[in-house]
């Protein structure tokens, strides 16, 4: 593989020294452009006091291609899917190689703050999500109970 | 298929004119009086369409003469003059309209100017670029009229990712948020790969014919042409290369007298695998007389039912005894009156039913098209047999081939009145449509047998079908085909 870019070794840097409140990014061992992530659940939200574990790959060309990201802990989400996929939109068209890692994961843990059934991922969650809302917050919280919280 | 529906159409070949005085006289005379009478062919020939097919190279000339003038009009650089008429659909008169009424206003919409003015602070000589991170002097930062600095690399970098995936007109600034548009010029000053360069200049040119409402694509396998016509409407087009004929507005095998929408509806319902299993459940019918089910399990249409020996048409559900007498009593579809107080299921083999009963016509007529091309070799090789014994010249048999073209063109029309019929509300323009559907179809017939035995049929005979079948067929889409 090339050389790391500097662009990608400044991230890494920072973010082992400036972490962001809620949100760990550890690179692998073999592989400097795969992260670990966790990202713990918001307060007040129903996925509080669970930790989700996420894996995030930054492609070839990044920054101008957006990193790719996957929920690989189950959550209960209108806007993730069975398989851990985001719908976000600068994870797609909204994209700008100005964004970086860090702001990618606040983005993400702001989505598990504010759920957008309008624009869903899941679509029998976000059916849910909107006829009966205070149901969906019970499944949501029951899944980071039984999902997120184990050790 | 016969292409006389070029922009010459109407008007005569020329004729000699020979040196006698008096016929030269009598010529101009005559030419006069065409004058006087003058014939709208819009009016005499519902199809009659005026478009020309281009080669890259005439259509580049002729996007940029409208680049240039609106360039010139309001002094800024062709590129820009670029982005303003692809935003616009290549509407000049709209783009200069408001750019007279609010200049700034039609920057900002078009995505050439930032929504708020930008506020430029760096002065230093060095530059700490926001996507790579490296530090590099003033002079190697570039920015679009938003004032977003990124180093030239990056910019290079930023174009051959998104050129990569197709995006080339609408490649925007690399800033968070930030929607100001690279116009071409900004492009190609940071791509020095003459491979991306050329993929570049391909995809706009394509994005360009796509928002001209004037200019189509022609749909044909591996042609280049692309159709110009003033009037964009759903009209007959044949490519002067490849010879595909397609409809000038959606691009689909041309459909008159079914509107683009609406074939594109029976197109995908004809593909849609929820018919077939649809199909599968309702291929039953209740016995007109005793109303128990029945399944139709052999070819022929003469029903008897098991239950109350009724004898009746699968086709039509009417009773045997009075079926046969009229041919076209079972090709017009009858909606059921009583279908809203039936069950669901009942409802939905209705449904099917009249699906059905349109589909089959369709298809059938699909199928007589391809039979009849057979027809057509098969007549060729007997005429050239014919010249070949001194039997008349080909020139004496080309009315059997005007004659086939002919006939292949109606029942073209024809099966796509199915589609129209089918989306049609009752009523007596449904009535008068099937009406002039069943005349159309029964002369079509006509002749197609008369050709089918061209030998023995009179040429004055045939040539009077002919025109039978094109009048009623001209008739059908002067009252229907509404573009």
């Amino acid at each position: 593989m090339a050389a790391l870019p500097r662009r990608i070794i400044k991230e890494t840097q920072r973010l082992m020294q400036e972490p962001v409140p809620g949100i760990s990014a550890v690179p692998d061992d073999s592989n400097a452009r795969y992260f670990h992530v966790i990202v713990t659940g918001p307060e007040d939200s129903p996925f509080e006091g669970g930790l989700f574990k996420l894996e995030l790959f930054l492609p070839e060309d990044y920054p101008m291609s957006a990193p790719k990201v996957r929920f690989i802990t189950k959550i209960y989400h209108p806007n993730i899917d069975r398989l851990g996929r985001i719908c976000l939109d600068i994870l797609k068209d909204k994209w700008s190689p100005a964004l970086q890692i860090r702001t990618v994961l606040l983005s993400i843990q702001a989505l598990l703050s504010a759920p957008n059934p309008d624009d869903p991922l899941a679509n029998d969650v976000a059916e849910l999500w909107k006829v009966n809302e205070s149901e969906a917050i019970r499944n949501a919280r029951e899944w980071t109970r039984r999902y997120a919280m184990d050790n | 298929m016969e292409d006389t529906m070029t922009s010459s159409q109407g008007g005569e070949s020329d004729m000699d004119c020979s040196d006698n005085e008096y016929y030269d006289e009598y010529y101009y005379t005559l030419n006069d009086d065409i004058d006087i009478e003058q014939i709208d062919p819009r009016k005499i020939d519902p199809e009659y369409f005026e478009f020309n097919c281009l080669f890259e190279e005439q259509v580049d000339r002729l996007l940029n003469e409208t680049v240039e003038t609106l360039s010139n009009m309001h002094q800024i650089s062709p590129s820009l003059a670029k982005v303003l008429l692809h935003s616009h659909q290549w509407n000049i008169q709209e783009v200069t309209r408001k750019f007279k009424e609010n200049p700034t206003q039609t920057l900002i919409a078009s995505r050439i100017k930032p929504p708020s003015p930008p506020i430029s602070l760096t002065f230093s000589r060095y530059i700490n670029c926001p996507v790579c991170v490296t530090s590099q002097s003033f002079d190697k930062f570039y920015s679009l009229s938003c004032a977003h600095m990124f180093c030239k690399d990056c910019w290079t970098m930023h174009f051959e990712v998104q050129i990569n995936q197709g995006i080339s007109t609408s490649i925007a600034c690399m800033a968070r948020e930030c929607k100001v548009l690279a116009p071409e010029d900004f492009v190609l000053k940071h791509l020095h790969r003459p491979n991306m360069r050329e993929k570049y200049q391909q995809f706009s040119f394509q994005d360009y014919v796509k928002s001209h409402p004037e200019l189509k694509f022609c749909p044909g396998p591996n042609c280049s042409i692309v159709v110009h016509s003033q009037e964009p409407k759903a009209k007959r087009t044949t490519c002067s290369q490849c010879k595909t004929i397609f409809c000038f507005r959606c691009g689909c095998d041309y459909h008159a007298p079914t509107e683009c929408q609406v074939i594109k509806k029976w197109l995908t319902k004809c593909a849609d695998d929820s018919e077939t299993a649809n199909y599968i459940s309702a291929h039953t019918k209740d016995c007109p007389k005793c109303h128990i089910c029945i399944e139709k399990n052999g070819g022929c249409n003469h029903m008897q039912c098991y239950n109350c020996k009724h004898d009746f048409c699968w086709m039509c559900l009417g009773d045997w005894k009075s079926h046969g007498s009229e041919y076209y009593e079972c090709s017009r579809y009858r909606e059921n009156p009583n279908i809203a107080h039936e069950s669901v299921h009942a409802q939905a083999r209705e449904a099917l039913k009249k699906y059905l009963h349109y589909y089959e016509r369709w298809e059938n007529h699909s199928k007589s098209l391809k039979l009849e091309e057979q027809t057509l070799e098969k007549l060729r090789s007997r005429i050239n047999q014919k010249v070949m014994s001194g039997l008349g010249t080909w020139i004496d048999w080309q009315y059997l081939f005007t004659a086939a073209n002919l006939l292949a063109k109606c029942r073209y029309t024809l099966q796509y009145t199915y589609p129209y019929a089918y989306y049609m509300d009752g009523g007596s323009r449904k009535e008068l449509f099937e009406y002039q559907q069943a005349q159309l179809e029964a002369e079509i017939e006509n002749l197609s047998w008369k050709i089918e035995r061209a030998e023995t049929t009179d040429r004055g005979d045939l040539e009077n079908q002919m025109d039978i079948a094109e009048k009623r067929r001209t008739t059908l889409l002067k009252d229907f085909l509404d573009v």
